[in-house]
């Protein structure tokens, strides 16, 4: 893989940092008491990452895509399944959206600031460990098939090579639901992270 | 956008086809600098304002809108000077710029306009310069959007409704049929006095209208359980064999009087399953008896299978066969393919859709091909299982099993 081993223990207490940060913004969004659990990370390449989640998920998917740049750079994609991510937005909204199932424009609207606020959080974790500034893209919101999520994030990037995948489970006092986080990076990105997170335990 | 490029460069140009593209796109567009002092507006939004707004371009922003002073905005504002990009759902926050309704709300509901809101920063030369905001009014939209939820709603409700009526209508109806028939069966064993040979059998036409009714009734009565969800299972472990023998007797007379051979293919050793003998032969009794119904020559195949996971039960008969249209139709409810057979040969069309749900119910699937002029097959398959639960989809579980 890198020149140097990923230490699982310290990226998965790195993820639970970023995790923590989006569980207290969405608390505090929607005015409820949210957990976020990280209940398995996986690092893998990219190819491996398409079987693995082949296993975990099926049907549709609602995604929420962004870019993120800086001295580390990729895609990081919060992946759910379609009535999941109905059910997720059903519970931030007390039912409000999504209740019905369906991801109309006022739950995909709910679901894309609830994917920003995870991705950024957990991105600006590792921008703060790094001492780096990471910057952002516009979140994108799709539903798509499994296959079309994993051609969005290979195009124009032949040098993304690994995937830092994390199952999370958000919490709510009405219910909880399942989903993953998946943050796509060249070999150069995972290098630093790598290096950081060894600096970090020295 | 290419992954080197900043997220909106803040040239003039590029800003400029923004303003121009969001006009089209019915979008406002707010640019400020680094102090949060408004660069410029758009014609967009600057309409959006007239309506009483303050003049915003050279003004401080917050100056402009003091409400947003502390709040989320000018948190979203300051992440996007560190370079965040915010979005904003209106569920969470009814608005980020507080616009009076374009067009005016009808009903007075809302007293603002409703938005959703992109907070990005604009980077130059490297560097963050400001921020642009880009808003979209959706308060027409979520109007229209409360309106279609309620209408379910409504929907959902009265389908409700409709079940728990016909659950209870049904009850009601039901208790009276049995009286009538008891009281037939009283007049007709003479215990109250010498009936005549005419009257006997007018009784005997009473008893067997008042019957069919029940039946009729039952029907009803388990589709509308099924429905509303009220159906309970009591499984329990059964020889499918056995029951499936059990049924085939019930239609020998039938099957004798119109000249039909019915013929049995199960195994000899029993085929154990845990499942609900009664809605299994509820089901059983629905195919075979559709089966006698519709055949009249030839013959009817009752056949138990036995495989790895499931156990299939297959009724095959030599009746007039069904066209694809009509097997796309069969399993709903109040359907009959033929109208005048709903007087000819009896029945609710209940008896294919309340034998599927039941098949669900149990875990399993009731599925149907045919042949016109040939004949048709009825194959229910039930899962080989342990314990019971209702058909869930497996994504409304959650996460899958992680270690």
């Amino acid at each position: 893989m890198t020149s140097r081993p990923v230490d699982h223990d310290a990226l998965t207490e790195l993820f639970n940092i970023g995790l923590h940060r989006a569980a207290a913004a969405l608390s505090e969004l929607t005015g409820q008491r949210i957990v976020v659990d990280l209940p398995r990370l996986w690092v893998c390449p990219i190819q491996e990452t398409h079987l693995r989640l082949r296993e975990l998920i099926e049907g549709e998917l609602a995604t929420v895509h962004q870019i993120f740049m800086g001295n580390i750079a990729g895609d990081a994609i919060l992946v759910l399944e379609y009535e999941n991510a109905s059910r997720l937005a059903a519970l931030l909204t007390h039912g409000d959206v999504g209740r019905d199932g369906r991801l109309d424009q006022s739950a995909r609207e709910v679901l894309t600031e609830v994917g920003n606020v995870i991705l950024s959080s957990c991105l600006s974790a590792f921008g703060d460990m790094l001492h780096v500034s990471v910057t952002f893209s516009v979140p994108r919101i799709h539903v798509e098939s499994l296959e079309g999520m994993l051609r969005s994030i290979k195009v124009e990037s032949n040098e993304l090579q690994y995937t830092l995948l994390a199952a999370t489970r958000f919490r709510l006092t009405e219910g909880e639901v399942g989903g993953y986080l998946m943050i796509a990076v060249g070999i150069a990105s995972l290098e630093l992270i790598s290096e950081a997170l060894a600096d970090r335990d020295r | 956008m290419s992954r080197e490029e900043p997220l909106l460069s803040a040239d003039h140009e590029s800003l400029t086809v923004l303003h121009e593209l969001a006009q089209v796109l019915e979008l406002g567009v707010l640019t400020v600098d680094r102090n949060l002092v408004v660069t410029s507006c758009n014609r967009w939004l600057s309409a959006a304002l007239e309506a009483g707004g303050p003049e915003l371009v050279g003004r401080p922003l917050l100056d402009a809108f003091p409400e947003l002073r502390g709040g989320p905005a000018e948190l979203a504002l300051l992440g996007a000077l560190a370079g965040s990009t915010t979005v904003w759902a209106h569920r969470f926050h009814r608005y980020f710029l507080p616009l009076p309704p374009r067009p005016p709300a009808g009903d007075g509901r809302f007293e603002r306009m409703q938005q959703s809101a992109h907070i990005m920063p604009i980077v130059r030369h490297g560097e963050i310069d400001g921020v642009v905001v880009l808003l979209q009014d959706v308060t027409e939209r979520v109007a229209r959007e409360e309106q279609l939820r309620d209408a379910l709603s409504r929907a959902e409700v009265a389908s409700q409704a409709k079940s728990d009526f016909l659950a209870s209508m049904s009850h009601e109806l039901r208790t009276p049929l049995s009286a009538i028939i008891g009281f037939m069966d009283l007049l007709e064993s003479e215990m109250v006095g010498p009936v005549q040979p005419l009257q006997k059998q007018y009784f005997g036409r009473v008893k067997l209208a008042a019957k069919h009714l029940v039946h009729i009734i039952e029907e009803i009565l388990t589709f509308s359980r099924v429905e509303a969800g009220k159906e309970p299972l009591q499984p329990e472990m059964v020889d499918g064999v056995a029951l499936t023998r059990s049924v085939v007797e019930l239609f020998e007379p039938q099957a004798a009087t119109k000249g039909l051979l019915v013929r049995e293919g199960v195994p000899d050793t029993p085929v154990m399953l845990f499942t609900d003998p009664t809605k299994l032969r509820q089901i059983l009794i629905n195919i075979v008896g559709n089966a006698m119904k519709f055949t009249e020559s030839g013959h009817v195949d009752v056949c138990v299978e036995s495989h790895a996971e499931r156990v299939t039960f297959s009724v095959r008969d030599t009746g007039p066969g069904m066209t694809d249209t009509d097997l796309e139709r069969i399993f709903d409810p109040f359907t009959q393919l033929d109208q005048s057979l709903t007087r000819s040969k009896g029945g609710t069309g209940l008896g294919l859709p309340v034998s599927r749900k039941l098949a669900h119910l149990l875990g399993g699937d009731l599925i149907v091909s045919s042949v016109p002029g040939e004949g048709t097959t009825f194959t229910l398959w039930l899962p080989l299982v342990t314990s019971i639960e209702p058909a869930l989809p497996a994504s409304t579980l959650g996460l899958p099993l992680i270690n």
